[in-house]
């Protein structure tokens, strides 16, 4: 069985950099990373992830914005994504339907054990 | 009339007969002047000169009846006439009293009445001067309502977007110490010391976390989610939540509850967290253990004959120290706690008082009389959503 890809995308580098350092050596996955909402489409085109880590509030584009395109792009259309965001309140999403719904939603600071085991659940197998 | 008109006549025959019996006395003569001022005061000029025609008459008859001896017989004629006459003067003169009199009065009357009118209008602009200055007082009270709402709301649209500005700002540095700490955990160090600090890091993330997040719940509410509900149904769940709490603490719960309570609409969650929050304050003021009290009572409308409920009351009383002088006036303010460092946000009661708030209720805090503290709130029957 190959290594299962994650892409962490947030404009906050010590979080990409730090969730990626734990994924890897603690959960065995592949971590990419990218702090530029703008290039995220690409940078998930370039890795195929298995499942996207997507912070919500960003410069320029958004979590909300993402996930769109995410969404219109034949290849990742149906790769699992998890929402991580600042506020407890569902608020932020207002005005988004990519982010109302069935969307999964994790409050930072993000618990190691509660990600590893939401990653586990939606991860594609 | 008749029966004043036949007295006076009688009291004029009367005069005339005791004139004959006492041969014409001088003195007799002006007593003709009682039936004619009578009948002129009483009745006016007419009557006043029949009368004193009448009298004059009377008096000619009593002196042809006494005989007189006269030198001619125009005497008695020329007597009668000048008779006639004074007393046709008297009533003249009377009759014209009488009349300025009258009309006198009657200037009397209408201005008494043009009086009463005035006065009548002068009492209907006051009251409406009143009905008028009663409105501006409402007015005034409402626009001052309003505005302390509008402040309020105001202030409460700013601590929200700061709140949630401080959120975005914090979070993300927790989130990286948080990893952070977790990686160190997830190495299991031997070295006790390095172990009991990652631990301790980690709480402290926990904490700090948990600061931003009760603020993001005070500043920016969630939605109400109102159901029907039965309020002794809510503060039993409330109760279960902090029963470990209560057995630890060997604290007594009493409910004293009303028979049936009206339903109320409310955010179940919400009302439990407010309950919740007093509970724990309450045991946190009863370190040796002591009463818990739970009231319910219906309130009614005030002022009115009927008896529609307006709402439930419900008391929550402790037997613990009570609350001190100087921080009354502190109590619902965010940030304000009596507890040790890292025992409390200081958030919980100011989060109980708008829950109520943005419920359309209220919640007042106060001193026993038989010591510990009281706290009462006032859930409406019809819902006023007040975000």
């Amino acid at each position: 069985m190959s290594t299962q890809r994650i892409l962490v995308v947030d404009d906050e580098p010590s979080v990409t950099r730090n969730l990626k350092l734990t994924l890897e050596t603690s959960g065995g996955y592949e971590v990419f990373t990218e702090n530029d909402a703008g290039n995220a489409l690409a940078a998930a085109r370039a890795s195929l992830p298995d499942l996207i880590l997507l912070d919500v509030i960003m410069p320029g584009l958004d979590g909300g914005d993402v996930a769109s395109k995410l969404r219109a792009d034949p290849l990742l259309r149906d790769t699992p994504i998890i929402f991580l965001t600042a506020l407890v309140s569902n608020k932020e999403t207002d005005g988004h339907e990519m982010l109302t719904g069935t969307n999964t939603f994790l409050a930072k600071p993000v618990d190691i054990g509660e990600l590893k085991k939401t990653v586990g659940e939606h991860i594609r197998r | 009339m008749p029966i004043i008109v036949g007295l006076l006549v009688a009291l004029v025959f009367v005069v005339g007969w005791i004139e004959y019996l006492t041969g014409f006395e001088i003195s007799v003569s002006f007593l003709y002047f009682i039936p004619i001022i009578i009948s002129t005061w009483v009745a006016g000029r007419s009557l006043g000169n029949m009368v004193a025609l009448a009298s004059a008459g009377v008096w000619l008859g009593a002196d042809l009846l006494t005989g007189h001896a006269y030198g001619h017989w125009f005497v008695p004629l020329w007597n009668t006439l000048m008779l006639a006459g004074s007393f046709l003067v008297v009533v003249a003169l009377l009759a014209s009293l009488r009349e300025a009199n009258e009309g006198l009065e009657q200037t009397v009357a209408r201005r008494n009445q043009s009086l009463q009118a005035e006065n009548a209008q002068r009492r209907q602009v006051e009251e409406e001067l009143r009905h008028s200055l009663d409105d501006v007082r409402q007015t005034h009270a409402e626009l001052q309502r309003t505005q302390v709402q509008l402040i309020e709301s105001a202030k409460m649209e700013s601590l929200g977007r700061l709140a949630t500005g401080v959120a975005h700002e914090m979070k993300n540095p927790l989130m990286t110490l948080s990893l952070g700490t977790d990686y160190f955990l997830l190495r299991k160090t031997e070295n006790q010391e390095e172990a009991r600090l990652v631990q301790d890091m980690k709480e402290a993330v926990h904490r700090a976390s948990n600061v931003i997040n009760v603020l993001l719940d005070y500043a920016r509410p969630r939605p109400l989610q109102r159901t029907s509900e039965d309020i002794h149904s809510v503060i039993e769940n409330s109760l279960t939540l902090v029963r470990h709490q209560l057995t630890k603490q060997h604290v007594t719960v009493v409910r004293e509850f009303d028979t049936i309570p009206p339903p109320l609409s409310l955010d179940r969650t919400r009302i439990e967290q407010v309950f919740v929050n007093l509970f724990l304050n309450a045991l946190q003021a009863m370190p040796p253990g002591g009463t818990l009290t739970v009231r319910t009572f219906t309130s009614h409308l005030s002022g009115s004959d009927s008896d529609a409920p307006a709402g439930v009351i419900v008391e929550v009383d402790d037997t613990g120290h009570g609350i001190m002088p100087q921080d009354a006036d502190k109590l619902f303010e965010p940030f304000f706690t009596t507890k040790a460092p890292g025992q409390g946000t200081g958030l919980g009661l100011a989060i109980v008082r708008r829950i109520m708030e943005i419920h359309g209720g209220s919640i007042r805090l106060s001193n026993r009389n038989q010591g510990g503290a009281r706290a009462t709130l006032q859930f409406n029957i019809e819902p006023k959503d007040q975000q």
